[in-house]
């Protein structure tokens, strides 16, 4: 088949698709989105179909199979909520974490502060005394009531977590993202300051080492460090 | 070197409340001349302004921590001698381990009580 006669299977309205695309993003100076690619090739692929079905229908069906590729992976985006997770889910976490922070600072504040009057009190008078204690030990018990509320603030930010965290799984496994595909980690700032200032923050319960293993080291020499790696 | 309650002490630590609470403990042991600081820079400034007894610090700071701040204090021979508790919640063994090579004198890993911190300001002065 001559090569006028294949492109004359090109439809001219696939053609004009392809033009029509190439014409709207032609400005957008390198912001392209996923979307966009994946709309292309969609345009692209629709554009030759008709042209390769007459050369080559194993083409055709790649052609096919590409097309309804990119149809599945456009419902796994859908799916994974991404504009909810950057818009609503992940900000209300941050904002519930804030608050975390704040009631539990001013409830530390609120009985250190108890604490402090009841350690500076005159104790000349056993009576007065008494009924200070009393009321500071009141004062006490109402600031520990932000345990609740921080109970429940915690358990949504666990919730948004495991939502994410669904979601995000579900998307690697739909679309069988295998772990070798993962980008290299690149060192930021942040990182390198927290790697040669050893900042690793608070370790969790059994890991790290105890106030005794830390003394054994202190009072000893290099064997007692030693004896921690045995 | 004796222990001496009416020595200038300096708190190190970026939380307020740990500074609170460490200043607490500090006048339960019985000093009474209580000083602070959020970090390791002010930490040294105030330190080439005054001469400190002892030095307590947080490992964790911006945007000096108090590993640079034991390492800046160890080779300023006006400072070097300074006694320096380190008060972390940095508990791993590299991190003890460098404190120890950096000069530490003691290392307090949070939560702490206070009977650590007693424990640990009567060794420094002990050795």
């Amino acid at each position: 088949m001559k090569r006028r006669d294949l492109m004359a299977n090109m439809r001219r309205e696939n053609v004009a698709r392809v033009i029509d695309f190439l014409e709207e993003n032609k400005n957008r100076e390198g912001e392209v989105s996923l979307t966009d690619v994946m709309h292309l090739a969609e345009v692209m692929s629709g554009s030759m179909f008709d042209f390769l079905s007459t050369v080559q229908p194993a083409v055709t069906e790649e052609l096919t199979a590409i097309s309804r590729e990119i149809g599945r992976m456009k419902d796994e985006i859908s799916q994974l909520r991404a504009n909810d997770m950057t818009g609503n889910k992940i900000p209300d976490a941050g904002r519930e974490l804030d608050a975390i922070v704040e009631a539990t600072e001013n409830a530390t504040n609120t009985i250190m502060e108890a604490a402090e009057d009841i350690m500076g009190a005159d104790t000349s008078d056993p009576a007065v005394y008494q009924e200070l204690v009393s009321n500071k030990m009141i004062t006490i018990f109402e600031a520990c009531t932000f345990q609740d509320i921080t109970g429940q603030r915690i358990s949504k930010v666990v919730e948004t977590l495991r939502y994410i965290d669904e979601r995000v799984t579900s998307f690697i496994e739909r679309l069988r993202i295998p772990e070798d595909l993962d980008a290299a980690i690149s060192e930021t700032d942040e990182d390198r300051r927290k790697r040669e200032l050893i900042l690793h923050g608070p370790q969790m319960t059994g890991e790290g080492v105890s106030q005794d293993d830390i003394d054994a080291m202190m009072g000893g020499g290099q064997a007692d460090i030693d004896k921690l790696f045995d | 070197m004796a222990l001496d309650l009416q020595m200038p002490v300096l708190v190190v630590d970026d939380y307020k409340t740990m500074i609170r609470i460490i200043r607490n403990l500090l006048k339960q042991l019985g000093f009474e001349d209580i000083d602070d600081a959020a970090d390791g820079t002010e930490a040294l400034e105030k330190m080439k302004q005054r001469r400190y007894g002892l030095v307590i610090s947080d490992w964790n700071m911006e945007p000096m921590t108090g590993y640079e701040l034991l390492k800046q204090v160890r080779a300023d021979g006006s400072l070097s001698k300074t006694p320096f508790i380190m008060v972390t919640a940095e508990s791993k063994t590299e991190n003890v381990i460098a404190a120890k090579k950096a000069g530490v004198n003691n290392y307090i890993v949070k939560p702490f009580n206070a009977q650590t911190l007693k424990g640990k300001i009567e060794a420094v002065f002990s050795d």
